[in-house]
């Protein structure tokens, strides 16, 4: 039983990361239909940042941290304006692949500065555990699910009545109509791309708080796509609903089939999933059904 | 205070579409501006808003002047902030948002958050119908409340100019003659000038005060409302009357003969 728990509570908390990173996929697929394939790698890179200010600079906490806010802010800024700026109104084929190109060349970049494979950040949160029940987890997961989940919601905010917000919802719509509005969407497809990276990074930090900095934070960003495919690719609610669900699927089913089947499972588990939404609800749980190139 | 000089429109830097339009709109006036399918009518209208950059046209020669300053190498969101708005043909609200989301959007530029308000109650009031539906999704409107929605997002731009392509498009003809009364009480009380893109040339013609007949590219007869009503050939081939004023019998006219053509 206290197992169970266990694996609910770290699935959930782990579940809701992968939503908030998730988040940031939906975003520009929506105010700009491209499909960010370089999701893994920005968080790989943040990651690694914040390990860099943290230990490398030994910088404090206050400093560090504001400082990968700001690193992805501008990695964003910089991905949209020369990345995908120059391939405006070229075929969307073009973007995504741009953005598989900009995955390589961050991968490249992370190799090239910290070579080492393997690191862990200094313990952010409280290192004592906390008892739910027969359960023990520790701090780290509550602290990833509180933030994410409070990033979550102040992000709804900001769509619901914020006007840029609003005007990224209606980009998403139609573009020609919001630049009859005189609405300038460079700037808008620009702050979506800012916003992902942020998503991004902080999703990055909160996983290796949990299990270290490794290669394998590329993984990351492709279990968000299957939390993003699994709850609808343009659809915030799909996310937050979905990726729950892939945490617990992964942690449960790691869990409990490791010993079965062998270790790797877990990490197979989240694409099984998508493979099987695929073939049931193609446009995932809270997606339009609306056909949609990629 | 718009003037367009004998502006030409190229497409791809290989369609021509404008062959030399000039044309102007004073302050608080309603400019028709008529003509078939093709005629450039839209492009005109994209040509003074900045979209056609979007689309790969450019203006290849002539300018464009608004209070004497020219405006045709500026962005479309510069000319917003002049001033200059342009409804989209077809009804194209954000169909994701609600009503009132997509007024706002309208409002997008304006940073006197008081009069944005005010002017929000302003397009309810134009708009009774659609204060009912503040709350619900654009996209589920009707026609004629998709239509009311896409003008009252105009208004909310607070223009001094607002460009209208094609509003009667889909409507039936109750629907129609409402949104033109609401325009005129828009351009009269708000002493807004409106260009018009129609191709109901009847109610256009009602509540401009000039207008301007395109036809390929080119504007072929322009004149005072009253001139154009009472003008033979727009009688004939837009409004579908004969010289008396009955109804056209088509069949009794050769076909290669039934349209005038100024060239």
């Amino acid at each position: 039983m206290a197992e169970f728990l266990q694996y609910v509570i770290t699935g959930l908390a782990v579940g809701m990361v992968y939503a908030l990173i998730a988040l940031g996929f939906a975003l520009v697929w929506k105010s700009s239909s491209v499909a960010n394939l370089a999701l893994g790698q920005l968080v790989l890179i943040s990651s690694w940042f914040t390990y860099g200010m943290l230990v490398q600079a030994s910088l404090p906490y206050w400093l560090g941290l504001p400082l990968t806010i700001l690193f992805a802010l501008l990695l964003g800024w910089i991905i949209e304006r020369f990345a995908l700026r120059p391939l405006v109104a070229q075929p969307i084929l073009s973007l995504i692949t741009v953005t598989l190109g900009v995955a390589y060349f961050l991968e490249g970049v992370v190799s090239f500065i910290w070579p080492m494979s393997v690191a862990a950040l200094p313990r952010i949160f409280p290192v004592e555990p906390v008892h739910i029940g027969p359960a023990v987890v520790s701090q780290e997961y509550i602290w990833a699910a509180v933030i994410s989940l409070a990033l979550f919601g102040l992000l709804s905010l900001f769509f619901r009545y914020h006007r840029m917000g609003v005007a990224m919802r209606a980009t998403a719509d139609d573009q020609l109509a919001v630049q009859a509005c005189a609405i300038p969407v460079t700037s808008v497809f620009s702050t979506s791309w800012m916003f992902a990276c942020v998503v991004a990074a902080i999703g990055g930090v909160l996983i290796s708080c949990i299990g270290g900095i490794t290669f394998g934070l590329v993984e990351t960003g492709l279990k968000s796509f299957s939390v993003v495919i699994l709850g609808g690719l343009n659809s915030f609610v799909g996310c937050i609903v979905a990726g729950p669900i892939i945490g617990l699927c992964e942690n449960l089913g790691g869990g409990y089939l490791t010993p079965l089947i062998g270790p790797g499972i877990k990490d197979i588990i989240p694409f099984i999933i998508i493979i099987i939404v695929m073939f049931i609800k193609p446009y995932g749980l809270f997606g339009e059904t609306r056909i949609e190139r990629i | 205070m718009l003037k367009l000089n004998n502006i030409e429109v190229v497409y791809l830097n290989v369609v021509k579409v404008l062959h030399g339009i000039s044309m102007g709109v004073e302050d608080c006036s309603v400019v028709a501006l008529l003509g078939a399918n093709g005629a450039g009518k839209t492009t005109t209208l994209k040509a003074i808003s900045g979209l056609l950059r979007t689309e790969e046209g450019e203006v290849t020669d002539g300018s464009i002047e608004w209070d004497g300053e020219r405006i045709d190498r500026k962005t479309a969101v510069e000319i917003g902030k002049l001033g200059i708005v342009q409804a989209l043909e077809g009804r194209r609200v954000f169909g994701h948002l609600n009503t009132e989301e997509n007024l706002l959007v309208g409002a997008y530029n304006r940073r006197d958050h008081y009069a944005v308000s005010e002017d929000m109650s302003m397009a309810y009031n134009y708009f009774p119908r659609l204060k009912q539906l503040r709350r619900n999704i654009a996209g589920y409107l009707s026609g004629g409340e998709q239509q009311m929605l896409v003008i009252g997002r105009a208004m909310m731009a607070a223009p001094r100019l607002m460009m209208l392509d094609e509003p009667s498009l889909g409507l039936a003809p109750m629907m129609v003659e409402e949104i033109y009364d609401i325009i005129k009480r828009f351009n009269t009380e708000k002493e807004t000038s409106v260009l018009l893109v129609e191709q109901n040339v009847r109610v256009a013609l009602n509540i401009a005060h000039y207008g301007y007949v395109m036809e390929n590219g080119r504007v072929v007869l322009d004149g005072t409302a009253d001139f154009l009503r009472n003008n033979e050939d727009v009688k004939e081939f837009y409004m579908g009357l004969s010289a008396v004023g009955a109804k056209k019998s088509y069949r009794s006219v050769k076909h290669y003969k039934r349209r005038k053509r100024w060239l």
